[in-house]
């Protein structure tokens, strides 16, 4: 599903070279569970971005479900991610203004989604989710671990193939860390959705099928879980 | 998509009320104020539009040459319109008609002065008044018809129907009353309260009947068969006068009717603007105060970008297109226009009768009427876009990784050009100030000048009826009776005559010859008569010789005044014979110029007879010290008595001298609201921008504050930077306001020198506001635990 070549990513200083990515190749599957690990400043959101189409690498080929996203434009890169691409942010990232019915639907307005089919999906997710009955607040009334609920909600609303999660449980406390993993695990067992994050937690790690290892810009280890156990 | 932004797009507002405040009511305020103007210009070019062919329709003008300049007027000789109607091609109709003028009408017991116009039929087809009653058709025929307005109608019948009714005219003419049209609108040149034959004319004043085409008096109309004929008649218009009298000087042009009344001015016998001049220049004010409501939006909404960045990176997130994101904004905005506009409408219906009073018109807000629609909605929508262009292209350029991750927005580009916003904002709002300084300096320089008599305290009395004219004539017994009786009433010091009003301009030759005049000189004259003690009534001054007196006969000597004797270059004036036409005459007396047309301009050459028969208006000195309204009444009560048939009338001369100066304290007092409008809007969008910068630098102020910082510090840290972007402001702004109004004083010959003055008044005024609305904000810095500001993140 996805195929990463020599990706290189580096910031030109003054003539000096500053790599944030160096030579990284990989491909991913569908139905895999990928963790990104890796100290601080060794590029894991740098590859994350790059993966989600936030960021353009400054070299190598970036292949998404068969189709070469660097030479994409812009609005054919867009009418992509729409379609197959969630983010989960470790800030949330939810919309103030909107409540958190409207925060879901908002990825359903952009794909053009028929108002009947939005109001049945959303209605969908918030069942799933259990929050029916916090649907009309907003996000500040929220805790932090529903509001990432909601983030992630509004990430599956659009049905994508492939979910990308910057620090999920970051600013989470730990039994609302391992609810949300949980549920990225169920996502991935039951639905088959590729889901990428990127994390510090070693625990966090576990409950995916995959591990790389990132350390100055370079892929220093990819080990599957289930060689490890 | 539309209706979950405008739900987002209220919920934004509602959350940032103190933004909102600023915006919507800046927004309204520019609003109100370009709708005023809008309406007030719309006001001055709907004038001579209500007919239906008002775009045929033509005035013609009578273009004389002399040495120095073209004189342009829309006077013409009674056969002007009879000529052009017939041998013209391409003229369908022509009309001549009188200027209006006050004539005494009266309904029995009721007798009223109004303005009467003396018109032949063809007046009625090209003017299609609307008529209440009677047949348009058959109204001006007779001799002896009158058609009144409706208010004339009303006040001389009250509730009865005045048709076939009889009215006396001057006490002399009997009329019928054969139509009632519909009350003129105030935007039409041609003003009149009744209307009547030209027939009737001929019979009120027969010694006009032998005027030949040197004597211009009558307004002639041209109607056009088509627009297309226009460059054929004008041609042939143009020799007209010489082709009937040889040796004419005067050639005749055809100016647009609906052009009559905005384009006025005339320069070398061509239309070079009037009152279009001004009209041009509210449009400017109008639209800048649009603008710079606009740009306080733009500036507020641009300043808040770090709060949006976030939305705006998740939305491109989640898949928003960019254009998609500029809609919101767009939305946004004009949606809060709009809030504006309903503001602004709340604003304008307050103020338009204080409007209407100040500018003495009658201006409402037309809500039937689809134009004023239509011009409001493209104007709130014009608003909102050009308020919201700018934010929206700005804000969806945000690039998702940057402002995701934290990236702090400190964008040079954009805060450079919000100090160029800022900038403009001010230079306008200081350009203003000048401006309005210099234009209320000018009027002042302008009345305060001497204008070589007394106005104050001076009344006029028209002579008629048994005042003076009995039997149309200046009748020197009653004049004398007249005199004495307001001498005997205590309360007048002493009353002299005059031909005219003082404030008249008109009455003038080319016609004076003098020793030593070439032949080639052509000068314009003003030429009036008056009676005795003419200098010591209106508080003139004599600076040789003597005025008439009763000791001697004076009837072939005249006062000429200093401009006179300055162009007829005469060394020793008193004893020259000099000559209007082929009356000779002496100079007895030389006085000091006395102003009586243009106060902005030099006098013109003054020659005055004492003559009699063409005294028209008492002068009437009142006694110095007296109690005004109880004098006025002893007046009035004299006059009543000596002339029962006609109603009182007098006018103070300061009164009408004041009206001289109409076009000039309009601009004035305009100039002062809006331009305080525009340095009220701006302070609005600096306070907004303080706002915004002391809270974006809340953590640098806290370690300032933290590392020892005094009040003083961080003041001068916080509004150094917009202090020094108003003093650029005034730097750009002098020498704009300084060439607009070099070229607005050119336009006249009495003017006020620019002084440093206005400027620095601007510059300092500018800086206290601005310091003012800078304080309200960093106060409540200053105030602010350090703590609060370093606990974030």
């Amino acid at each position: 599903m996805i195929e990463l070549k020599n990706i290189e990513k580096y910031y030109a200083n003054k003539g000096v070279k500053s790599y944030i990515l160096r030579h990284v190749s990989t491909s991913i599957k569908q139905g895999e569970f990928v963790s990104i690990m890796g100290p601080s400043g060794a590029g894991k959101s740098t590859l994350l971005n790059i993966l989600g189409m936030l960021e353009e690498p400054t070299y190598g080929a970036y292949e998404f479900m068969g189709e070469d996203v660097v030479s994409l434009n812009e609005r054919k890169r867009i009418e992509l991610y729409r379609n197959h691409i969630g983010f989960v942010f470790q800030a949330y990232h939810l919309i103030d203004e909107m409540t958190v019915a409207e925060n879901i639907e908002a990825p359903l307005l952009y794909k053009k989604v028929s108002s009947a089919e939005r109001k049945s999906r959303v209605a969908d997710v918030l069942d799933r989710f259990n929050m029916v009955a916090k649907k009309d607040l907003f996000p500040n009334q929220l805790s932090g671990g529903q509001q990432q609920l909601v983030g992630i909600a509004r990430a599956l609303v659009a049905q994508p193939s492939i979910i990308l999660a910057d620090e999920p449980t970051g600013n989470l406390q730990s039994p609302q860390a391992l609810q949300i993993m949980e549920l990225f695990k169920k996502l991935n067992e039951e639905e088959n959705i590729t889901i990428i994050q990127v994390t510090h937690s070693e625990v966090n790690a576990a409950y995916g099928s995959r591990i790389l290892h990132l350390l100055d810009g370079v892929i220093k280890e990819d080990l599957s879980l289930q060689q490890v156990i | 998509m539309f209706r979950l932004n405008l739900k987002i797009a209220l919920r934004n507002l509602w959350k940032n009320k103190g933004y909102t405040l600023i915006n919507v009511g800046g927004l309204a305020i520019g609003l109100a104020s370009c709708m005023l103007l809008l309406l007030y210009v719309a006001h001055e070019w709907s004038y001579n539009r209500q007919f239906s062919n008002y775009d045929k329709t033509y005035v013609v003008f009578n273009n004389t040459k002399t040495p120095n300049e073209i004189l342009s007027w829309p006077w013409t000789p009674p056969a002007m319109a009879k000529e052009v109607g017939q041998q013209i091609a391409g003229v369908s109709r022509a009309s001549c008609s009188t200027n209006p003028a006050p004539l005494l009408i009266a309904n029995g017991e009721k007798s009223f002065r109004k303005q009467a116009v003396f018109a032949d039929q063809e007046f009625l087809k090209i003017l299609d008044y609307k008529f209440l009653k009677g047949n348009p058709e058959k109204a001006l025929q007779a001799v002896n018809g009158i058609i009144l307005t409706e208010s004339t109608a009303k006040s001389l019948f009250g509730n009865e129907d005045p048709i076939n009714k009889t009215l006396k005219l001057e006490n002399s003419q009997l009329l019928k009353v054969e139509a009632v049209i519909a009350d003129l609108p105030e935007t039409n040149s041609i003003q009149f309260d009744y209307l009547m034959p030209w027939a009737a004319y001929e019979k009120q004043f027969p010694w006009f009947k032998d005027a030949g085409w040197g004597s211009h008096f009558v307004l002639t109309l041209v109607q056009l068969e088509d627009n297309s004929f226009f460059n054929q008649v004008s041609a042939e218009m143009k020799g007209i006068f010489k082709r009937h009298e040889k040796g004419s000087l005067a050639e005749a042009i055809i100016h647009p009717f609906s052009k009559w009344h905005l384009y006025s001015r005339f320069e070398n016998g061509k239309s070079v603007g009037g009152r279009i001049d001004q009209v041009k220049i509210f449009v400017g004010i109008a639209f800048c105060i649009l603008l710079i409501a606009c740009v306080n939006f733009m500036n507020l909404s641009t300043a808040r970008s770090q709060k949006r960045a976030k939305e705006v990176g998740v939305r491109k997130a989640i898949g928003s297109s960019r254009k998609s994101l500029i809609n919101q904004f767009l939305v946004e905005s004009v949606l809060l226009s709009f809030i504006a506009m309903l503001l602004a409408f709340v604003l304008m219906e307050i103020t338009l009768p204080y409007f209407n009073r100040l500018l003495h018109i009658e201006l409402v807000l037309d809500y039937g009427n689809w134009k004023f629609w239509t011009v409001l909605c493209s104007l709130t929508l014009f608003t909102g876009f050009i308020a919201g262009s700018y934010p929206a292209f700005y804000l969806s350029s945000f690039e998702p990784v940057k402002v995701l991750k934290g990236f702090n927005l400190v964008g040079t580009s954009s805060v450079s050009i919000r100090k160029v916003l800022v900038v403009a904002q001010f230079v306008f709002a200081v350009c203003l100030i000048i401006c309005t300084i210099i234009v209320y300096q000018q009027l002042n320089y302008v009345k305060n000048k001497s204008i070589g008599y007394e106005k104050a305290g001076l009344i006029e009395i028209p002579l008629q009826g048994n005042l003076g004219k009995k039997g149309g004539l200046g009748n020197k017994e009653s004049m004398n009776v007249l005199k004495d009786e307001l001498i005997k009433s205590g309360v007048v010091s002493s009353v002299t005559y005059f031909s005219s009003g003082m404030n008249w301009d008109g009455h003038r030759t080319f016609d004076m010859n003098w020793p030593g005049k070439s032949k080639k000189e052509l000068v314009y004259f003003n030429y009036r008569c008056a009676g005795l003690d003419f200098v010591k009534t209106i508080g003139g001054k004599l600076s040789l010789g003597r005025e008439f007196s009763p000791k001697h006969h004076d009837s072939l000597n005249v006062m000429v005044n200093e401009s006179a004797i300055k162009v007829m270059g005469l060394k020793d004036p008193i004893g020259k014979v000099i000559s209007m036409g082929k009356d000779q005459v002496t100079i007895i007396g030389v006085i000091k110029d006395i102003v009586v047309g243009s106060p902005y301009q030099q006098a013109a050459p003054m020659v005055i007879f004492d003559w009699t028969v063409n005294l028209n208006f008492a002068l009437v000195r009142l006694n110095p010290g007296g109690n005004i309204s109880s004098a006025v009444q002893k007046i009035d009560e004299v006059t009543k008595r000596l002339n029962p048939d006609f109603p009182v009338e007098r006018n103070f001369v300061d009164d009408e001298f004041k009206l001289k100066f109409q076009n000039e304290q309009l601009l004035g007092t305009l100039a002062n609201w809006f331009g305080g409008f525009a340095v009220f809007i701006s302070c609005l969008g600096l306070l907004g921008l303080t706002l915004y910068m002391a809270e974006q630098r809340k953590k640098e102020i806290s370690i300032r504050k933290v590392l020892g910082a005094g009040a003083m510090d961080v003041l001068s840290l916080l509004n150094k930077d917009f202090m020094k972007l108003v003093g650029i402001a005034n730097l750009i702004g002098f020498p704009l306001a300084y060439i607009i109004m070099t070229r607005w004083l050119s336009a006249y010959e009495f003017r006020v020198g620019i002084s440093i003055w206005p400027f620095a008044t601007a510059m300092g005024l500018s800086l206290l506001i601005a310091i003012l609305t800078l304080s309200i904000q960093s106060a409540k810095v200053l105030k602010s635990n350090p703590v609060d500001g370093l606990k974030y993140e």
